[in-house]
């Protein structure tokens, strides 16, 4: 376990910001492939959507560092509360019959870690600077958790697999 | 490319091929530890090979753009150490499943770690053959009772490869789990790093044919042992034998002579072919 608090720097922040959310569109994208491939089309839109949304963020993050030297963090030099991103959610919590508001759930899970994990850079940080702007994304973040919540609050609740008629796991 | 750092990208080793892996599938993770970890060694794509076998696992080379084979069922260790034996300069990744591994691949698998070439070997864990509808693999628990090939269990008890790492002698022995890359990821990079045969069993779900395993997630736990990784094989095989299969972390690392090709003459092919010819 790391600790987002011993961040220090505003490179290292920027370092974790920008990771943050090229992560999440790498996973985002990995996902819609995979739910195209299966014919979740919903749920492959969706998450293309949220890949999108990364994507600007990732740039805003770009236009902040420009001019600094940010240093090369490997996957495991990362300071995020647990192992992996706050931003890539869990495998576990995929299926290829899934439904869309599980995963507009799946993607409010990802808004609220990576939330908390500002959070805790915005309270803890020795760095003033480092403090303000986790400040910043905090807010964003925690509004992209209130977006959310809306979005999910107008979808049908539904959140039962429908059967499958030719399930991939019945032997032929 | 990352704007940021001129590094090169986990996504920059991946190929325009999607893999056709059920969505939550275990393997996922593993292909993005292989990819991350080839970043962090930041190797080109033509200074490494991906060797597999058959399996829904062994897909990954297609995954991938560095040199890769999908060879055919159990033969991957083989494939890698003819290739290693030929191209001693490539970094030999081989992965597969623990079909093609453990079972038809289990003899190899014995003599790969015996060899200690200089190779890692990759084995996608999910105790079923997935790719062929769900039936008991080796490392299946024996009260398994969902194939209609066995309705009443295997009744045998599971290979565990860890410990016949250890016996057969292997020099770098790990357990990970899929829903961690960035641990994996590390992982990989230590076992590319080491001199000799590492081998890496991951854990790997398959939610479609095991559901019961997307709670491994809350099951695994790194080894709750300072002891480890340890040299002292009787002290790693204490390790592997206490634990239940679901502690993660390097367990074995060894220091011993790696493989190494002898003077070979070269062989032109025409004089190979003249040696056929009837
Ligand atoms: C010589 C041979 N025997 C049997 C098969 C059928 N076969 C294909 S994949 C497979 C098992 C795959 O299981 P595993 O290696 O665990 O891979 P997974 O699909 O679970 O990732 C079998 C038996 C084959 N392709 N070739
Ligand atoms: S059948 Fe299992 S192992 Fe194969 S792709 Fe699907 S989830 Fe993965
Ligand atoms: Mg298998």
């Amino acid at each position: 376990m790391t600790n987002p608090q011993e961040i220090a720097t505003k490179a290292e922040f920027l370092a974790h910001a920008f990771a943050l959310e090229q992560e999440s569109v790498d996973r985002y994208e990995e996902l819609a492939d995979a739910m195209d491939t299966h014919n979740n089309l919903e749920v492959a839109g969706l998450f293309r959507k949220m890949a999108e949304f990364g994507r600007k963020h990732a740039v805003e993050v770009e236009r902040l560092a420009a001019g600094s030297d940010l240093p090369t963090l490997e996957p495991w030099d990362f300071k995020w509360a647990d192992d992996e991103g706050p931003e890539t959610g869990d495998y576990a919590d995929i299926d290829y019959m899934m439904t869309p508001v599980q995963a507009l759930q799946f993607a409010l899970a990802n808004e609220k870690r990576s939330r908390d994990f500002y959070g805790l850079v915005a309270s803890h940080s020795p760095n003033q600077t480092v403090r303000e702007l986790a400040g910043e994304f905090t807010q964003e973040e925690a509004e992209h958790v209130t977006l959310l919540e809306r979005w999910i609050a107008r979808h049908d609740s539904d959140t039962t697999i429908a059967d499958d008629l030719d399930p991939p796991n019945i032997v032929d | 490319m990352n704007p940021l750092s001129d590094k090169i990208e986990p996504k920059d080793y991946k190929s325009d091929v999607k893999p056709v892996w059920c969505p939550g599938c275990g393997d996922f993770g593993v292909l993005n530890a292989i990819t991350k970890a080839l970043a962090s060694l930041r190797l080109a794509p033509e200074q490494v090979a991906l060797i597999s076998g058959i399996g829904c696992s062994s897909r990954v080379p297609a995954y991938t753009n560095v040199y890769g084979f999908h060879g055919i069922h159990g033969r991957a260790l083989a494939l890698g150490a003819g290739l290693k034996a030929a191209r001693p300069d490539l970094h030999i990744v081989v992965a597969g499943g623990d079909g093609d591994g453990f079972s038809i691949g289990g003899n190899h698998f014995l003599h790969a770690c015996r060899r200690n070439m200089d190779m890692t070997y990759i084995v996608m864990d999910n105790e079923v053959y997935g790719m062929t509808k769900g039936q008991a693999s080796p490392t299946t628990a024996p009260d398994w009772t969902e194939s209609e090939l066995t309705p009443s269990g295997t009744h045998a008890r599971p290979f565990q490869p860890a410990a016949i790492a250890l016996a057969a002698g292997a020099t770098f022995i790990a357990r990970a789990f899929s829903g961690k890359p960035n641990t994996l990821a590390q992982m990989v990079v230590l076992a590319m790093q080491h001199p000799g045969f590492a081998f890496i069993q991951v854990l790997s779900p398959c939610p479609t044919f095991r559901p019961e395993q997307k709670e491994w997630k809350n099951i695994v736990r790194p080894f709750a042992v300072d002891a480890l990784p340890t040299s002292d094989p009787a002290l790693a095989a204490l390790h592997c034998q206490r634990d239940d299969g679901m502690s993660t972390g390097v367990i074995y690392v060894e220091a011993r002579p790696v493989w190494k090709r002898s003077d070979m003459q070269e062989i032109a092919i025409d004089d190979i072919e003249q040696e056929f010819r009837i």
